[in-house]
């Protein structure tokens, strides 16, 4: 009996101090499955979600103070994702977002522009090149298409533009894509 | 050899999936060839079309810039669009005037590619005189003794692969001779229907020999083999008398399509097989199409631009297919309109092969260079689709030994990480499996279709981590202006209240020099700058600092950044520049000169470096932008930092040089000013690109000039070509990385060369 418990006892001793051991030897620093988040996020930093970025809100996802269902940029398909790694129900998307938006990037009319730089401090990716009373312009390859110089512009010359498609970018369609959705 | 073919003969009439057994590769299928419609035929004469429609983008890479304007009379072989710059990276060619005539516009139309995409061309409307530029190139006819010697004549000349990718022929070549041991010329053309090989080999097999020579010789090839489908006879007979006393090796192979893919042909050739993502020339084989070796000896020997080609016409809707050697840019309906088509033609015409071609959205589509047939064969009712049986004989199919049920049930389930796993990318869309499914799936289309979701899923992801990389630099910059602010202000305090008190207290210590309240506050934060980058020794005591040793450490934190760039870059705009006397001047422009000076001799460095390899410079162009952004502006700190010790100085120096580099203006705000510093730092990288550029290039010094030149301009801008400056070098940098993007498409496109 005695022998029994003395076993007993050394064991959850052993497995203690094991255990604590452990948890300093591999302690990890910061939030491993914010990472993850950050990664399936679309980055566009357009602070739809209500977060300054696309890192704070993997943040707060991971904190468990958010909803999974607030990145609008980056659909139903983000929203699962994110579900999926932090493990709570997924959610509907809001009515706008659920819809799967073609790319879109901002253009500013060169001759509207009166150069006040409002956008450039605006763009979360520094897409936009100007300077003060000169016109802007915007970095096509850099936009992330997050629409935050849109609002801002006091003469209203940014326009949200789809990108084009050329041969380059063309994708073969899926074949009897049209037959499916019939069904 | 003969009694294991005959026995196998005897097989296939109860087994026909035994004539497999005949070649090295997996699988294969053996469609009704139809190749004796045209074959028999002799080739007709040119016709010289009502309007020749010349896309710009006729191949893969960047478009070229156009050189003619409407209403320009051309002639025959005259340039009409040439790459902008670097063509080696853009892989682009040039355009020619395919016959003389007056331009008449230059339009966006509807372009012979699978998605029926528009794009601008030129359209020609030819004179009907057909007059020529003879020797256009400026070749003197001798054999270019290097690879590179050879690559520029066919860039010049616009050739490019004519048996269906259509990748730029010269960006197939390696630089270096000797890493070519074997050449290979695929005259199998495998595809029905199209016989323009085989009547080209008929009637030209002096030039394809010719040309592999040349070829075989510039990149210091040893063997040339020839691989011929045992179906053309003809082709066969001339080609071995074309070839008698040469090193060119014919061989016979055996009738099975894909044969003229470019690593089943290798296969069956070399017995090497081609590794997976390895491309031919990394096992030291290249392998052209017929049609492209004869144009590489018409452009070596006779300097002819690739302006027409051998054009199959044929299909079962037409009553007499031919052959002709079509000008580039003439529209399908014409050519099918000679061939006196039995019904009206109302559906759609098809470029390439049944098996690979696709039909065009509009038939008067122009031919390209990469047209090697027009097919026209009346709509024939579609089998239904029926559901996969797993049978698995598309699998036997497969000459790359590939899944394809596999794939086609993931690309259903549009799991494209899978089909991905499953080596999608290693298809070539040669069409067997869906030539044999007996369900009449279209296999081909989902991979496509997958091939294409993937591409975009990657680019995407690529983006996404630009824009995170963005993102995360904004905030540490925002981040480290802020903390500069606050340091300078701290400064700024600093200085005031010792003034003060010095003022007050007449009696205090005077080794102090006297310094002006801005000048410190400027001084401090450039002084820091430069110290926790340069780590030279520099103490931080700025308001004690003895004058003669500042100015020299300046001096010398300016050099270290010049040569840290290793390339040119600005260090005469003075971030923190205020109002001064005129004699302050003499300082800065001092400054000025002096970063100008190391910059010269960074580029003279440079330039004397052997001119190597594109992707070297492109490499460190990617990694040293960083750098020459940080360097620049360190740079325009010291220089801001040593105007201010001369201000403080009176400064000695009376040099009198002439009115110019730093413009010296009002402060603006504070963001301006970093603004300011960013457009200094575009503006360095961009030169540093462009000196990077005129390194690669034949004629480096010419070209290091209008650099130096356009270097001195800048420093000398106005603010606004300051703007335009900085915008220009984005433009430029997202160009290369686009540039850079195509290239690595392009080489995975490249290996899914078509068979033909």
């Amino acid at each position: 009996m005695i022998e029994a418990i003395l076993i007993f006892l050394g064991l959850a001793v052993l497995f203690g101090i094991l255990l604590g051991y452990a948890s300093i030897r591999f302690k990890v620093e910061g939030n491993p499955m914010a990472d993850q988040i950050d990664k399936v996020l679309p980055q566009t930093q357009c602070g739809q979600c209500g977060y300054p970025g696309c890192r704070p809100y993997a943040d707060a996802l991971a904190n468990g103070e958010a909803e999974v269902n607030l990145c609008i940029p980056g659909g139903t398909e983000v929203m699962i994702e994110i579900s999926e790694i932090t493990g709570l129900e997924p959610k509907a998307m809001d009515e706008a977002a659920s819809e799967p938006k073609p790319k879109e990037t901002a253009i500013i009319d060169e001759d509207l522009c009166i150069g006040c730089v409002l956008c450039i401090k605006e763009c979360p990716v520094d897409a936009i090149l100007g300077a003060t009373k000169m016109m802007h312009t915007v970095i096509q390859q850099e936009c992330t298409g997050c629409e935050k110089c849109v609002p801002v512009c006091p003469v209203d010359c940014i326009d949200m533009i789809p990108v084009e498609v050329t041969t380059k970018n063309w994708k073969w369609p899926e074949p009897n894509a049209d037959k499916e959705k019939g069904k | 050899m003969n009694l294991l073919s005959s026995v196998i003969k005897l097989v296939a009439k109860f087994n026909p999936a035994a004539k497999r057994w005949m070649h090295s590769f997996n699988g294969g299928v053996f469609p009704k060839y139809n190749k004796s419609l045209s074959a028999s035929q002799p080739i007709r004469k040119q016709i010289i079309p009502e309007r020749l429609i010349l896309p710009l983008q006729q191949q893969v890479g960047l478009t070229p810039e156009v050189k003619v304007q409407v209403g320009d009379k051309v002639k025959k072989n005259q340039l009409l669009a040439q790459p902008s710059k670097d063509p080696f990276k853009a892989l682009s060619v040039p355009v020619h005037a395919p016959t003389s005539g007056t331009i008449v516009a230059i339009e966006p139309v509807t372009l012979p590619h699978p998605s029926g995409l528009q794009d601008q061309a030129i359209i020609l409307e030819p004179d009907g005189q057909d007059e020529s530029i003879d020797n256009v190139l400026g070749v003197d006819g001798s054999i270019p003794d290097s690879p590179l010697a050879l690559k520029a004549i066919l860039l010049n000349a616009g050739i490019v692969g004519m048996g269906g990718a259509g990748f730029p022929t010269y960006a197939k070549i390696p630089n270096q001779a000797g890493k070519i041991h074997t050449l290979l010329i695929n005259g199998a053309e495998c595809e029905p229907f199209i016989t323009c090989d085989d009547l080209l080999m008929q009637t030209q097999a002096g030039d394809i020999i010719q040309g592999a020579l040349i070829t075989a010789e510039a990149l210091g090839a040893e063997r040339i083999i020839c691989g011929i489908e045992s179906n053309k006879p003809a082709a066969i007979k001339a080609m071995k008398q074309a070839a008698s006393n040469t090193k060119v090796e014919i061989k016979v192979v055996e009738t099975v399509y894909p044969m003229g893919g470019q690593k089943q042909l290798t296969l069956e050739l070399t017995g090497v097989e081609m590794p997976h993502k390895a491309h031919a020339v990394d096992v030291g084989m290249l392998m052209m199409n017929v049609a492209t070796y004869a144009a590489i000896y018409h452009a070596v020997k006779f300097g002819e631009p690739l302006t027409s080609r051998l054009v199959t016409v044929s299909g079962l809707g037409l009553k007499q297919p031919y052959n002709m050697n079509v000008m580039m840019g003439t529209p399908f309906s014409a050519l099918a309109r000679e061939a006196s088509p039995k019904s009206e033609l109302n559906y759609p015409l098809v470029m390439g092969g049944p098996m690979m071609g696709f039909k065009v959205a509009n038939n008067d589509v122009p031919v390209i260079k990469t047209t090697n047939c027009i097919l026209a064969n009346p709509p024939e009712p579609v089998e239904m689709q029926m559901p996969c049986i797993r049978c698995g004989d598309c699998m036997d199919a497969c000459p790359v030994n590939l899944l394809p049920q596999q794939m086609y049930w993931h690309s259903q389930a549009h799991e494209f990480d899978k089909v991905e796993k499953l080596n999608v990318f290693d298809c070539i869309e040669c069409g067997c499996c869906s030539y044999v499914c007996p369900s009449h799936i279209p296999l081909v289309q989902y991979y496509r279709h997958a091939k294409s979701e993937i591409k975009e899923i990657h680019a995407e992801r690529e983006a996404v981590e630009l824009a995170k990389q963005r993102h995360e630099f904004r905030l540490a910059r925002i981040e480290r202006e802020k903390q500069e602010r606050e340091a300078r202000l701290k400064a700024k305090k600093e200085a005031v209240k010792k003034q003060t008190s010095k003022s007050s207290e007449a009696t205090a210590d005077t080794t102090k020099k006297p310094a002006s309240a801005a000048a410190a506050a400027a001084k401090a934060a450039a002084a820091k700058r430069a110290a926790a980058k340069t780590k030279t020794s520099q103490s931080e005591g700025q308001e004690t600092n003895k004058v003669p040793s500042a100015r020299m450490k300046a001096i010398e934190a300016a050099k270290q950044a010049a040569q840290k760039s290793a390339a040119e870059k600005t260090a005469s705009q003075p971030e923190e520049s205020k109002p001064k006397q005129a004699d302050t001047k003499s300082a800065a422009k001092q400054a000025a000169m002096m970063a100008a000076k190391k910059r010269a001799q960074a580029k003279a460095q440079k330039s004397e470096e052997p001119t190597d390899l594109t992707q070297k410079t492109a490499e460190t162009d990617a990694s040293k932008k960083e750098d020459a952004r940080k360097s620049a502006m360190q740079a325009a700190k010291a220089a801001a930092k040593k105007r201010a010790e001369a201000a403080k100085t009176k400064n000695k120096e009376t040099e009198s040089l002439s009115p110019d580099a730093a413009t010296e203006k009002p402060e603006t705000d504070s963001s301006g000013d970093k603004r300011k510093a960013a457009m200094e730092a575009a503006k360095a990288a961009a030169k540093k690109r462009a000196a990077a550029k005129s390194q690669n290039s034949d004629k480096t010094e010419e070209q290091i000039k209008p650099v130096d030149t356009s270097a001195e301009q800048t420093e000398t801008d106005t603010s606004v070509d300051k703007r335009k400056a900085a915008m220009e070098a984005a433009r430029k940098r997202a160009a290369e990385r686009k540039a850079k993007q195509q290239a690595e498409k392009q080489d995975s496109d490249e290996q899914q060369e078509n068979p033909q």
